[in-house]
């Protein structure tokens, strides 16, 4: 069942159009990728779906209807800059959110305390929010989000301001609320974390989306053409290549790309051979995504302004 | 109760439980009332020191010859007589040795002209004060003149002091014209003082919640409007909590006060019941007063006005909240408005003085200084009904139209960075 569909969804701001006919569909129970460069369009789609603003043109619709108000009780929404009252009390910021989603006080009170126990945080319910620090903050905003179980849970870089063992644990929660049913929208810049947690992404450029699919799908669409070499000696035959996108190139290590080069792989290979070159491994590999992130930005034409 | 009402019920019970909590609120509705006495009563001390350096020795030079000497006897701290030439007096007075002098011209009958020569200034109430004591003994001159004997010039002379009575239905009252002057003086100054404070609660918690980006987790669970109303609404609950203690304190005032004062000044072994002594009818009095204020419609209104005026400027205030990044870039948003709450305090005299005046009528029904000029009026005279019934109908119809506009601009600011807005540009938001 498809939790969200956006269907031809246009929205302009003035004379920019900052969404421009933007379709696609996430499934109930798995992770979705919306990514692009700044100023892509990410944001306005996102506050599009949380109904923060309205569509010029083109249909939203949520859980099966056209997306309303009510619907905000039933989303999750962490945005990009993050904030929180600075004087009032974790526990009292939590329930004022939660109660704001439709929970009554003692169950949001409930709740909030649950979730500080399950995060770590048990103590820090009497705190005020301007003593804590940023890491903490940040998981008292996470918190917020997710209090009332949404079905769907918006993230916009939610691992940003995170230490790696926090940003585990926060991997760790999504994964489990997947697992339970929920549906999480990604929005990221790390690429890494979408290879790890989405299984389907839209790409959007200048208001348009320009890729989208199954990761794998993509990766695998995107072809073998991604060369990892190690070897020992003379790295000379490196110098003979041209057309060749290097990547990564050390010593004895390099990475490089073959898109429309005048060689084949094979050729390569052979090169390095007759070049004295002792080949310890050779690989052809799926480019990352964020390889395809970078190719498929330029080729439409870079960052927005 | 559907959503929306208890979203904004939510919003509201937040915006009043957090504000009323804070210790500035606490030491401020307790120690407020504290702090009017003391103002009050330093302005009461300023204005008596002020009284007595009035007072400036003047010379006079009487070529008249009639009533000189009287002049000196009724004000012997002012006046002195002169046989001085012209000429020494001003050079008396170039040299600082006197503060003026005044001459009494043989003609002064004919020509009805008296001269002071001063260094300059010293006041209207002073020249005033000269000239009706001059006109007092010249007046006398003039009726003898006319031929009349001593006994029929003191009964043309004698004052009378005027003491007002109203008639109401519940018959002929003690009126405290002057005394609800001075009450309506001070309630239009409290709901100024009130749409002010109250108003950059409403704007500073506005950009509270903007720059510490809270506004984009709050806006994905309710609509703009409900976030925009459940602020105002909950800080004017505040206001109206602070306001309706230092009411209930007066009450306790007006009628536990009065026994307990009495106790103190009542000899009970003496004193037959019943009976009181000058001292207590005087503090009898005082408290009636106070009595007659909360009995009165007088209360009603400060609360009408004060709410409908909290209510007009403070959705003004939410929308330039919006639309600024930080508190600094709102001075010069709020500048105009600010000046709409400014310009009736330059008028409040005058209302205050001629409460009946044209001008007055129609500067209390501007809706904008409605709320402060209105108050005065209400407390200084008996305002025709149809006068606040348009008064009431005009803040209501303005108060909406403010939430209107307030609305769509606080919509589109709440999600507006980086750039400081004209008032050009908030115009353009109403539209969008």
């Amino acid at each position: 069942m498809s939790v969200l569909v956006l269907d031809n969804v246009v929205k302009s701001f003035g004379n920019f159009k900052a969404v421009d006919r933007i379709s696609f569909e996430v499934e109930q129970g798995t992770v979705f990728g919306v990514l692009g460069p700044n100023g892509a369009g990410k944001t306005t789609t996102i506050r599009m779906i949380t109904n923060i603003l309205i569509p010029d043109e083109g249909e939203i619709q949520l859980f099966g209807e056209p997306v309303n108000p009510v619907h905000q009780n039933r989303i999750g929404y962490l945005p990009e800059e993050r904030g929180l009252y600075k004087k009032i009390k974790v526990i009292e910021q939590l329930i004022y959110f939660g109660q704001l989603k439709g929970l009554t006080r003692s169950f949001a009170q409930k709740a909030a305390n649950q979730w500080l126990f399950n995060m770590d945080a048990k103590d820090w319910g009497n705190k005020k929010i301007q003593e804590l620090s940023k890491g903490m903050q940040q998981k008292v905003q996470f918190i917020s989000t997710i209090l009332h179980s949404p079905d769907l849970l918006i993230l916009d870089e939610p691992f940003s301001g995170f230490d790696p063992i926090n940003v585990e644990i926060l991997k760790k929660i999504i994964l489990d609320l997947k697992d339970s049913g929920k549906t999480i929208l990604l929005s990221t810049h790390v690429m890494e974390q979408v290879e790890q947690l989405c299984d389907n992404i839209v790409l959007i450029n200048k208001g348009k989306i320009i890729l989208e699919g199954n990761v794998r799908k993509i990766k695998r669409n995107f072809g073998r053409d991604y060369v990892l070499m190690e070897f020992e000696g003379s790295d000379s035959f490196l110098d003979d290549l041209h057309n060749v996108k290097f990547i990564n190139r050390t010593k004895n290590r390099v990475e490089f790309r073959l898109n429309n080069a005048d060689y084949t792989a094979n050729q390569i290979l052979q090169n390095a051979i007759d070049k004295k070159a002792e080949v310890i491994r050779f690989e052809l590999v799926e480019p990352s995504l964020n390889e395809i992130f970078i190719d498929v930005v330029q080729k439409t034409g870079g960052e927005n302004e | 109760m559907s959503e929306n009402t208890s979203k904004i019920m939510t919003i509201i019970k937040h915006e009043y439980i957090t504000k009323v909590k804070t210790k500035g609120f606490i030491i401020g509705t307790i120690l407020g009332p504290l702090a009017i006495v003391i103002v009050i009563g330093a302005v009461i001390v300023v204005t008596m020191l002020s009284m007595d350096t009035g007072i400036k020795k003047i010379a006079v030079l009487d070529r008249f010859g009639k009533f000189g000497s009287q002049l000196v006897a009724s004000d012997t701290a002012r006046y002195y007589l002169t046989d001085l030439k012209e000429s020494e007096l001003k050079d008396q007075v170039r040299n600082e040795e006197i503060d003026g002098f005044l001459i009494l011209p043989e003609d002064i009958l004919e020509n009805n002209t008296a001269t002071v020569y001063t260094r300059g200034g010293g006041g209207i109430g002073f020249i005033e004060s000269i000239e009706s004591s001059v006109e007092h003994f010249s007046r006398i001159e003039r009726l003898k003149n006319a031929g009349l004997n001593t006994d029929v010039i003191d009964i043309v002379e004698k004052g009378i002091n005027i003491e007002t009575e109203k008639v109401t239905e519940e018959g002929v009252q003690k009126d405290h014209t002057e005394a609800f002057a001075v009450l309506g003086y001070i309630l239009g100054f409290a709901i100024y003082m009130f749409m002010f404070i109250y108003g950059s609660f409403v704007s500073r918690g506005v950009i509270e919640e903007k720059a510490n980006r809270i506004i984009e987790v709050i806006a994905s669970s309710a609509k703009p409007f409900e976030i925009m109303m459940g602020k105002v609404v909950g800080i004017g609950l505040v206001g109206l909590t602070q306001v309706l203690f230092w009411i209930l304190l007066m009450f306790v005032l007006a009628f536990a006060g009065q026994p307990l004062l009495n106790s103190f000044i009542s000899e009970p072994a003496i004193m037959t019941p019943g009976m009181m002594t000058p001292e207590q009818m005087e503090i009898q009095a005082q408290f009636g007063m106070v009595k007659d204020f909360l009995g009165s419609g007088i209360l009603i209104g400060f609360l009408f006005y004060f709410l409908s005026g909290y209510f007009v400027y403070s959705t003004i205030f939410a929308a330039i909240g919006s639309a600024v990044d930080q508190e600094q870039d709102a001075q010069q948003l709020m500048m105009p408005v600010s000046m709409l709450i400014i310009i009736p305090m330059l008028f409040i005299s005058v209302v205050m003085t001629n409460p009946d005046s044209t001008v007055s009528v129609i500067l209390s029904l501007v809706p904008f200084f409605t709320p402060i000029l209105m108050i005065v009026r209400v407390a200084a005279t008996q305002v025709p009904f149809w006068q606040v019934a348009l008064s009431v109908v005009l803040m209501i119809g303005t108060f909406f139209a403010c939430i209107w506009v307030a609305s769509r601009i606080y919509r589109v600011g709440i999600l507006m960075y980086g750039k400081k807005p004209s008032i050009k540009d908030l115009i353009k938001w109403v539209r969008l």
